[in-house]
């Protein structure tokens, strides 16, 4: 990723106090590098998010890998239709992932009720039970937008400064 | 086996029924008291000529204010958009609409390739019931939870007569016509019980009816 290179120009060019900007740089490559979804596929939105992993779009290229459990995931992709009943599940599925952990809203009915807005039985939006970091819009979302939306994710990663500012 | 000669096989054998046959432009469709539903269905199924061995569907149909609905496109331009609008209270129920549920079943026979549909009216005592057929088709079972749940039909000798897809602890049953679109409660993640809890709905009513009436006058 390119990282011996910035290091080396950091180091030589920086006196003291650089190491905490480099190990901030460092933390957010790995965490970027390596972002693991839990695998939380809740309508059709979850087929386009299947189609993103498989070969021909291949997240694995962003070390993007789903993981089956929560204990092991980086990301959530909320991809689908949060319904009533399945509100506490997802919470309590947010809540076993080990910090520091994002959340993607991916698709109209994750972002905001979507199309079943008006019922009574989904969740209008699934902000209204975890923090969600990335919206993708679309109903549903292309492989392609998902893509997109993990990268913008990496960006807001990268922007982070959890060391030097923790 | 063609058409005519099912039909003519279903009468015979169920002679001793009150049937009134509803129509029979594509598959028959039957209409059937709800006493003799367990019976009827037995035969269906037992007898060899007949082999209606699956049972593909049962559904639950609300005819609460059928017949009386705003779709009337001449009156309707007159009073305008607003009647959709407008919640309508219907005094009594029982009273005005005494046939308000109906149950249809979807019937396939595998060895004679012929298809059946039955129809027949709850009771109308408060809750509606009829009598469950799981004990002769299995796939019942769920079927009846379903229409249980979203009708608030209940049918009588089921086994298991749980909510299926609703949330735990829902009330009221969803897919009955005075039921709000909106529901009565919506969830939301509490910080401080850090629990998903309920709260009443934070959105307001809208009309449900296909807008072609573009303004009042």
């Amino acid at each position: 990723m390119g990282l011996e290179n910035k290091n080396d120009d950091l180091i030589n060019q920086q006196g003291p106090g650089f190491l905490t900007t480099s190990v901030d740089k460092l933390v957010n490559w790995a965490r970027t590098g390596s972002m693991w979804p839990v695998t939380l596929g809740l309508a059709c939105c979850g087929i386009e998010m299947m189609h993103s992993a498989a070969s021909r779009y291949d997240t694995d290229r962003f070390g993007v890998f789903y993981r089956p459990s929560p204990r092991q995931s980086d990301v959530m992709i909320v991809a689908g239709t949060l319904c009533n009943k399945m509100a506490p599940a997802l919470r309590k599925i947010y809540d076993q992932m080990a910090e520091p952990k994002w959340v993607i809203s991916m698709g109209s009915c994750a972002n905001g009720g979507g199309y079943y807005h008006h019922s009574y039985s989904v969740v209008r939006g699934c902000d209204q039970i975890i923090p969600v970091d990335i919206y993708v819009p679309g109903c549903p979302p292309t492989a392609e937008a998902l893509i997109n939306g993990i990268i913008e994710l990496q960006k807001k990663i990268r922007s982070e400064e959890s060391i030097s500012n923790g | 086996m063609d058409k005519d000669n099912q039909i003519k096989i279903i009468n015979g054998k169920l002679s001793e029924f009150s049937l009134l046959l509803l129509s029979s432009d594509h598959d028959p469709l039957y209409q059937l008291e709800q006493s003799d539903l367990v019976k009827i269905c037995k035969i269906l199924k037992k007898d060899q000529e007949l082999d209606y061995s699956i049972l593909i569907d049962i559904c639950a149909v609300d005819y609460l204010t059928y017949g009386h609905a705003d779709w009337k496109t001449n009156d309707a331009t007159k009073t305008g958009y607003s009647r959709a609008v407008e919640h309508k209270i219907i005094a009594d129920v029982d009273e005005e609409f005494p046939d308000r549920f109906a149950i249809f079943y979807q019937l396939l026979s595998i060895s004679k390739n012929t298809r059946l549909t039955l129809k027949t009216f709850t009771t109308k005592a408060n809750p509606p019931s009829v009598p469950s057929v799981n004990k002769i088709w299995n796939s019942a079972n769920w079927f009846e939870r379903e229409a249980f749940d979203l009708m608030g039909v209940h049918f009588k000798g089921h086994p298991d007569l749980r909510r299926i897809l609703t949330d735990y602890g829902f009330i009221g049953h969803p897919f009955r016509k005075d039921f709000p679109t909106n529901g009565n409660l919506e969830v939301i993640y509490d910080e401080n019980k850090e629990q998903v809890v309920y709260k009443p709905v934070s959105i307001s009513t809208r009309p449900t009816v296909p807008r072609v009436i573009r303004k009042n006058d």
